[in-house]
């Protein structure tokens, strides 16, 4: 594409009358070449206009605009995918962040330069970007399946499928038991689900299973088990077999480097003898486009608190056994149901309990009072969780004569002369209990299936499992709350109790959202885009494999396992698994991986556009890199807000904190800039990123920097990673400042001018 | 504390007003507004999971139960509509039932079904004794003016007893008398149970002169006064009827006994004496002002609760309701015979003044199961309470 430019600076909003726009005009017109156009509305129809008449009549096609916010204003100036717009944030980082004077104070006496500086320095990033960007070009399959896998035919299996092949989808649905049904289908009765909600109710599993079977887009596979999947969304080659049976097409397990060498060296066995590997092609498989994973869950094992008796006693049961009893007949009349474990210790309930565990128990206690004219049921809980209408189902149990309910420490159950004593403290009776009993039931929770098995058995390089499963207790959501159906695969959405503990009609729900997502995975694979989070992005990483040293830094650290490699340790990528969020990019030492719009030599260009004055400790130059999720939108709340941010600071938006390569920090610092911070999300067990692990991956490269920077003669200090919060918009400016404070203290960079 | 929840019991509370009970989720705003909670003891908090567990030994031991004036603040603030009030008042009922004695009786009167042959017992009982008194017999207005209701049951030549005392004494004294060892029977189980449940030290026992002296008094004087009643915050009005109802009692009580001294212990010297009483004998002021306070104490109380339940407030019950029957039949019956004998109605008096004698006699009767057992259960409870917080439940010397 031949560029065509055209900047233009828009002077509304206040810009207009903090900066002198000819001379920000000069700037562009001179230093950058470009023609350079100013309007006082530039997003009104007026400016729009100006901007598509020289697109109409000039054949402009790249478009600088120096205006507010490239986060605002999205629609107004988008002129068509086949023209670049880049945008320099002229309000939100310049006018509106400017420092104001304290009260009473004089403003300095340069204010004003200092203003114009930080202007035309990001009017330089922005036409350095312009002319460095290319046009993206979508990455499209040669062979792009629109099935969708399901794996599990339980309640959440069996309804996104319904809902998948409603919708026009063709849908595999793969369930290991002979029969669908799922775990819903051993339950004496589910929970109500409608007004007034007092009543349980037959469970929906028969008219279910059948609705799905009588589908002629469904194709139900019982007795079935997927050996591996293979390929990436679009094209995913599903090996199955009969359940129970071992194939050679089953999962590899991971084989790290490490593992690889001690395999060769007959140190070790390998742990996939007999397996293929995991880069070949089985031929029988069946291609298929996104993968619901609906494999449920697994009663937690409660046999650790021994107080309580489970395997020891007789008649000490899970509610999953209860419940099976329930099923199968008549269950004793006097019960107790002990929903936490702590004793005298914590009031925390069993693992994996929620809101489900509390309404198993008001539901089998109902059981107790149904099947025996006297039953009793002594419900000893430190937390009865019940949202939604479900309280109202909680109040009918309360108010059913037979169900005595209280918070309860449990600190023993014991045989007493063939019946079992229950010894609780802290009640609300104001008295310790004892309450003789027929049989004990213990709240077990429910364990995602991803906690114990592969499940997904993906043949990837980076194993069969989904990653960092420790750090999300067993489940495999990119991130409960933002993301609540990606897993750390694309193309593979999780639904059920594999991915929370929920009702049967919370699955429901649950399972359409799931199926909506593995649509949406397949039209935006089918269109050549990034599906999430960066969705609708054309772009994607291309390799120079010319150059490439086989490090495997990029497979290694994708925190999608898009990347697989051949046997020599060559990475092959997986576009339509890519997220785009550039981890690769930033983890590659050759910088031999970038994105149409945003690679190593676009954003060292950006840095090196920057004016760097000398010998002036009023011009000192910070950079900072920030994420583009978070952390620039709360740095632009920060200027809405007028919170001052010091004036020689400039910051670079990057994808996500995994795409910082250490390239760009010494290129900061070999252009004389005296100091630089990465501004990223969360990480750790409590992470924020949109990107799972890419802060923390920036964190540890960071740590390396600093060793670096110290045997150059250079402070560590001149550069820090700080985490932040998209709500921390009020606490950002004044991190940035403390920095730059910390950067004066320091003095000026010593290699500055060299 | 081993529980075994009973599961009659608290079908008995649902049906006998109690029907929200098990709805209390134990936020304590009733004890936050009750006047008669402590921090150790959150009532009615306490008695709420107690009756919902069904636990009643603890319940028909425990003194606040019937401290309690049903002034209904917790019912209006409870946020759950548990009713706590309605509750207690069902607890009570269980509690004179259970206290009662015969326990053929007790039960008989806690329920509308009893009914009939509650009223139907004094109603036979009276007319067998008109029938043996061979009184028989409808007076002639002049008859009536003289004497009144004084010769319902005759006379005879023997002075010093006159018939008619001898016949209601017959049937009125052994009412009172069953009622009175009814009620010693139950207290004296009561005090026990709530001694036991307190963990009072059988050895430190009062006099009954202290007792009468620091515990008992002290009740009485309060229970005149109405102190804790007026604490009362959402039905304080009750004390409008309550007041004037006890007070008519009272009244009457004394003009009953004035009555007996003039007519048959000084009236046997001096016959000028014997004979219904003139208008405006201070007695006779008493006594009809008594009976009017009466019927507009049972008036208050009556509307005061028709209205509540009407509007959903309270729940309706027999026990509640059989004791304002009970009163306004008395005061009615006793106020229309007066007014028969002044219009001099013969006939239609002396039938209303046989309901009369059934009306009472059917309060006395009833006295120790009936909501009216609150006058001997609750002045006991309040004098355990002041025995309770009296130097005789502190520990000995250490």
């Amino acid at each position: 594409m031949d560029k065509k430019y055209c900047a233009y600076l828009c002077s509304g909003c206040g810009i207009g009358d903090a900066l002198d726009m000819e001379a920000l005009a000069e700037v562009v017109t001179g230093e950058m070449s470009m023609e350079c156009k100013t309007s006082e509305y530039l997003c009104g129809a007026e400016g729009r206009a100006l901007i598509e008449k020289d697109i109409a009549d000039n054949g402009v096609n790249t478009v600088v605009i120096g205006a507010c916010s490239p986060r605002v204003m999205q629609n107004e100036f988008n002129f068509g995918e086949d023209k670049i717009t880049v945008r320099a944030n002229l309000r939100e980082q310049v006018v509106w962040s400017e420092v104001k004077p304290a009260e009473g104070a004089e403003p300095h006496a340069e204010a004003a330069a200092f203003l114009m500086e930080s202007a035309g320095d990001y009017m330089r990033m922005a036409c350095t970007r312009a002319k460095k960007t290319a046009l993206p070009e979508p990455f499209k399959l040669e062979t792009m399946s629109k099935k969708i896998l399901v794996m599990g035919g339980g309640i959440a299996g069996m309804t996104a499928a319904k809902e998948a092949a409603a919708a026009g989808y063709e849908v595999t649905l793969v369930e290991k038991e002979a029969a669908l049904g799922g775990k819903a289908a051993e339950w004496r009765k589910s929970f109500p689900t409608r007004s007034p909600w007092t009543d349980l109710e037959d469970s929906p599993v028969a008219a279910l299973a059948a609705a799905v079977q009588q589908d002629a887009r469904i194709t139900v596979k019982t007795g079935t088990e997927v050996a591996r999947i293979a390929g990436a969304p679009g094209a995913f080659r599903v090996s199955m077999k009969a359940t129970g049976t071992e194939t050679e097409w089953d999962a590899p397990a991971k084989v790290t480097t490490e593992d690889a060498d001690k395999i060769s060296k007959g140190e070790m066995e390998n742990p996939n003898k007999g397996l293929k590997n995991y880069m070949s092609v089985d031929e029988a498989a069946e291609l298929h486009g996104a993968v619901v994973l609906a494999t449920g869950w697994l009663p937690a094992d409660v046999s650790e608190y021994a107080h309580l008796g489970y395997g020891a006693i007789k008649n000490v049961v899970t509610n999953v056994e209860f419940e099976k009893m329930a099923k199968d007949g008549k269950v004793p009349a006097k019960v107790a149901f002990i929903q936490s474990p702590g004793g005298k210790e914590h009031d925390q309930d069993f693992p994996y309990c929620n809101s489900v565990t509390s309404m198993v128990a008001l539901k089998q206690a109902q059981y107790v009072c149904q099947d025996n004219e006297d039953g009793n049921a002594f419900i000893l809980y430190q937390h009865m969780r019940t949202p939604g209408s479900q309280e109202l189902y909680y109040k009918s149990a309360q108010q059913t004569d037979g169900i005595f309910m209280t918070k309860a420490s449990v600190t023993k159950v014991e045989e007493n002369g063939g019946k079992l004593r229950v010894i609780a403290e802290d009640t609300l009776l104001g008295d310790n209990l004892a309450l003789d009993v027929d049989m004990v039931v213990l709240a077990a929770g429910m364990v995602p299936v991803t906690k114990e098995e592969y499940s997904i058995n993906l043949a990837y390089r980076q194993g069969p499992a989904f990653s960092d499963l420790s750090l999300f207790d067993g489940y495999a959501d990119s991130h409960f709350i933002c993301f609540p159906y990606e897993t750390r695969r694309t193309g593979v959405y999780t639904c059920g109790g594999v991915r929370k503990a929920e009702t049967i009609e919370e699955t429901i729900d649950d399972a359409t959202g799931a199926a909506l997502k593995a649509i949406q995975c397949l039209e935006s694979t089918d269109r050549g885009v990034s599906v999430h989070p960066r969705s609708g992005d054309a772009t994607y990483p291309e390799f120079f494999m010319q150059r490439c040293t086989q490090c495997k830094r990029c497979t290694e650290e994708c925190p999608f396992g898009a990347l697989d490699d051949d046997e020599k340790g060559t990475p092959l990528p997986n576009n339509t698994r890519c997220r785009r969020c550039g981890t690769c990019m930033g983890a590659c030492p050759e910088r031999i991986i970038g994105f149409k719009d945003y690679n190593i030599d676009l954003i060292g260009s950006m840095i090196k556009s920057v004016e760097v004055p000398e010998d002036d400790d009023d011009r000192l130059r910070i950079l900072i890199f920030v994420c583009e999720n978070d952390a620039y939108p709360a740095l632009d709340m920060a200027g809405m807000r007028r919170n001052g941010i010091n004036h020689m600071i400039r910051f670079i938006p990057v994808r996500c904190l995994g795409s910082m390569n250490m390239a760009w920090i010494r290129d900061a610092l070999s252009a004389g800039m005296d100091g630089a911070m990465l501004l990223g999300c969360t990480y750790g067990d409590d992470y924020q990123c949109h990107f799972v692990k890419g802060s923390e991956i920036a964190n540890k490269r960071m740590e390396n920097i600093g060793d670096t920077l110290s045997t150059l003669g250079l402070e560590s200090e001149r550069c820090a990673a700080v985490q932040v919060a998209i709500t921390d918009y009020d606490k950002i400016p004044q991190i940035v400042n403390d920095f730059v404070d910390e950067i004066v203290e320091m003095g000026p960079n010593p290699f500055k001018g060299f | 504390m081993n529980v075994q929840p009973d599961l009659t019991f608290i079908k008995y509370l649902k049906g006998a007003g109690g029907d929200t009970l098990k709805k209390c989720y134990q936020c304590a705003t009733c004890s936050v507004k009750c006047p008669l909670s402590s921090d150790e003891k959150p009532f009615p908090r306490k008695e709420m999971i107690w009756s919902s567990w069904g636990m009643k030994e603890n319940l028909v031991a425990d003194p606040d139960v019937f401290l309690c004036h049903q002034c209904g603040d917790c019912t209006t603030y409870c946020p759950r509509g548990a009713k706590p009030g309605d509750v207690l008042g069902a607890i009570r009922a269980y509690a004179y039932t259970l206290y009662g004695w015969p326990s053929g009786l007790a039960k008989l009167a806690s329920s509308a079904k009893g009914l009939p042959v509650l009223i139907g017992i004094p109603a036979v009982v009276i007319f067998i004794f008109w029938l043996i008194s061979g009184g028989m017999h409808i007076p002639d207005k002049e008859h009536f003016a003289t004497h009144g209701y004084q010769q319902f049951f005759g006379v005879w030549e023997f002075k010093w007893y006159a018939k008619n005392i001898f016949f209601i004494v017959m049937f009125m004294v052994p009412s009172l008398g069953l009622a009175i060892f009814s009620l010693y029977m139950g207290l004296t189980r009561l005090w026990k149970q709530m001694s036991l449940n307190t963990g009072v030290n059988p050895a430190y026992r009062p006099s009954v002169t202290q007792f009468i002296g620091e515990f008992l008094w002290p009740s009485l004087v309060e229970i005149v006064k109405h102190t804790r009643f007026r604490e009362c915050g959402t039905n304080s009005d009750r004390v409008t009827g309550h007041l004037p109802l006890m007070l008519a009692f009272i009244g009457l009580f004394i003009v009953t006994c004035w009555s007996l001294l003039k007519n048959d212990i000084i009236g046997l010297f001096l016959h000028s004496w014997h004979g219904p009483m003139v208008l405006w004998d201070p007695f006779k002021i008493m006594a009809n002002v008594s009976a009017i306070a009466l019927l507009f104490g049972v008036y208050v109380l009556w509307s005061n609760r028709a209205k509540s339940e009407g509007e959903g407030k309270t729940s309706r019950t027999f026990y509640d309701w059989f004791l304002l029957w009970e009163i306004a039949a008395v005061g009615i019956t006793g106020l229309g015979s007066e007014l028969l004998r002044w219009l001099g109605v013969p006939s239609l008096g002396y039938i209303v003044y046989f309901m009369h004698l059934v009306a009472v006699m059917m309060l006395f009767l009833y006295l120790p199961y009936t909501k009216l057992a609150h006058i001997a259960y609750r002045t006991t409870a309040m004098a355990f309470e002041k025995y309770r917080e009296s130097a005789f439940m502190k520990p000995a010397v250490e």
